[in-house]
Formats: C-alpha cells, structure tokens, sequence
C-alpha cells in the first residue's frame, strides 16, 4: 500500500491472498458525481444499503478511500428467487490534489447516498483584490 | 454411444455466448445503468427478490430518493414502482458550480414492473425506504404457506 501513488487502478488491482480474497465481502464501486465548486470539491456516492455507522472514509496523504458495508436488510430465514444486486460492500479510492485542505475533510451520509465536502486550502481560493484609484 | 449434437463447453458456442454478452453491454450502455461487479452492468435500480415461509421480500437499490416521492401500484400480479431523483439538486443552491469531474450517477425518472408470484395477499403490503433501499413485504395467502406434515409411523 506504501508505494501506491494514489491511483484508482493501483488500488483496485492490489493483490490479496487466495484464500483471504474468499473470505471478504464482494466489493462494489460506488457510482460518483465530483463537482468543483468555487468553496472545495463536492462528492457524491451512491452506497445503498450502508448505514452510517459501516462507514469508513479516510485520507492517507493525498489518497482518499471511501468503503462501506452493506447492513444485515434481509431476515435470516430468506431465500433468493431472483438477484440483481449481490454486492456486499463498496469502495473506491480517489487521489486529492494539492488545493484541499485535508484537515477540513466534512462527509454526510442520507438515504444511501455519501455526500463528502473537500472545501480548497485558503490560499488557492479565489480572491478578490482591491484595486485602489488614485 | 451418442454424442449430442453440441456441447455448451464447445468453443463455438462460448463465442456466441460472448458475442451475446458483447451485444449485451453495448445496448446496455444506453439504458440507466449502473457498474455491477467485475465489469458487467446491472439496470438501476437492481431488484432482489427473495421468500420467506409466510412472505415475499422485494429489495429496490434506488438510493437518494424523496420517500414521498415514491409510488407504488398492483394492478393484478404486476408490482410498479415508479420515482426519480435529479441529482444537479443535491448540490446545494449557494454553491457556485465550475464544472464537474465525474457524473456517474442516474438523474432522472424510473420505472420497473414486477410480476409478482402467485398465491400473494396483495391487500397485505408493506414498503419501507431505509439507507437507500426501498424493502417491499408482501404476505402470501394462507394456504400458500409451507405445512409441515406429520408423518405417522405404525
């Protein structure tokens, strides 16, 4: 993970054991909308299914990773008669540029969809300079 | 001994398979969809459906929708459930947009119709909307359910 540069691929292609690989929930990518915004980076995903509380989104340097788990939604005593949807958790990674200001990092979940606010460092935040006439 | 006339694992048919699946995707790719696991595409939102001994269970993955919004309607054995959501709305008004990196998610209106299994108590229906996923339970008739028969021994 230490020399990942920060690309989604890299992340996705990172090898697992065999054996472990079997074990982990089927992993899902979210659909995203990231817009740019005069205030920061918003960002939306789409996680139905992922209560607040299995969410787990984190900055490690310039690599934001957004995972979540699919809470228990069916009783115990189901069984399938037709399935479109078998994931179990989601995530995905995206590399931040140097504008965000990592420390202000604000993210929201409502109805399945993840809302995360990246707001730009103050000094790349568009500035309205006085010009004074003499 | 007889062979049959072809075999699935025949490779001729494998390339129909993919070809089909090819067509698939392509044809796919304009209907509101979504990335599904390992590259395929699943039509938004996905439904599962799953039966319980006393109920059938109808899971929609339709997240970011207005409850109220939702309409539900039987008309025989067909379940319609129809709702939208515009994305370019959960921006937020004060914020003024520059542009975007990535629009991934449906915007828009949906409807999906579902044939419901026989032997359905339609009068007996209830919908939930928690996390993004619309649950509907509907009961099944009494002499639908699952007895268990004793089986006496002499």
């Amino acid at each position: 993970m230490a020399d990942v540069k920060g690309n989604e691929m890299a992340v996705k292609t990172e090898t697992r054991p065999a054996q472990e690989q079997k074990r982990q929930p089927v992993v899902m990518t979210p659909p995203v909308d990231i817009y740019e915004t005069e205030e920061g980076i918003l960002l939306l995903a789409d996680m139905p299914g992922v209560p607040k509380e299995n969410l787990d989104v984190h900055v490690d340097k310039n690599l934001l990773t957004i995972k979540g788990e699919i809470g228990d939604i069916v009783p115990k005593d189901i069984s399938p008669l037709y399935v479109e949807f078998n994931g179990k958790a989601f995530e995905r990674a995206f590399t931040l540029g140097p504008d965000v200001d990592v420390s202000k990092i604000e993210a929201s979940m409502n109805a399945g969809v993840l809302r995360i606010f990246l707001p730009k460092s103050e000094e790349v935040k568009p500035r309205k300079i006085e010009v004074s006439v003499e | 001994m007889l062979r049959p006339w072809f075999s699935l694992s025949d490779p001729i048919w494998q390339d129909f398979d993919r070809l089909n699946r090819e067509m698939e995707r392509i044809f796919n790719e304009n209907y509101f969809t979504t990335p599904g696991l390992s590259g395929t595409r699943v039509p938004i939102p996905a439904v599962n459906i799953g039966e319980t001994p006393d109920r059938v269970l109808i899971y929609l993955f339709a997240p970011g929708l207005d409850p109220e919004n939702i309409d539900l309607t039987i008309e025989k054995n067909m379940l319609t459930i129809s709702a939208g959501r515009d994305t370019s709305k959960e921006i937020g008004e004060d914020s003024k947009v520059k542009g975007y990196y990535r629009k991934e998610r449906f915007s828009g209106k949906f409807r999906r119709v579902i044939a419901l299994p026989e032997g359905l108590d339609t009068s007996q229906i209830e919908a939930k909307y928690s996390n993004g996923i619309l649950n509907i339970s509907i009961k099944k008739k009494e002499e639908e359910k699952a007895k268990k028969i004793e089986v006496a021994v002499s």
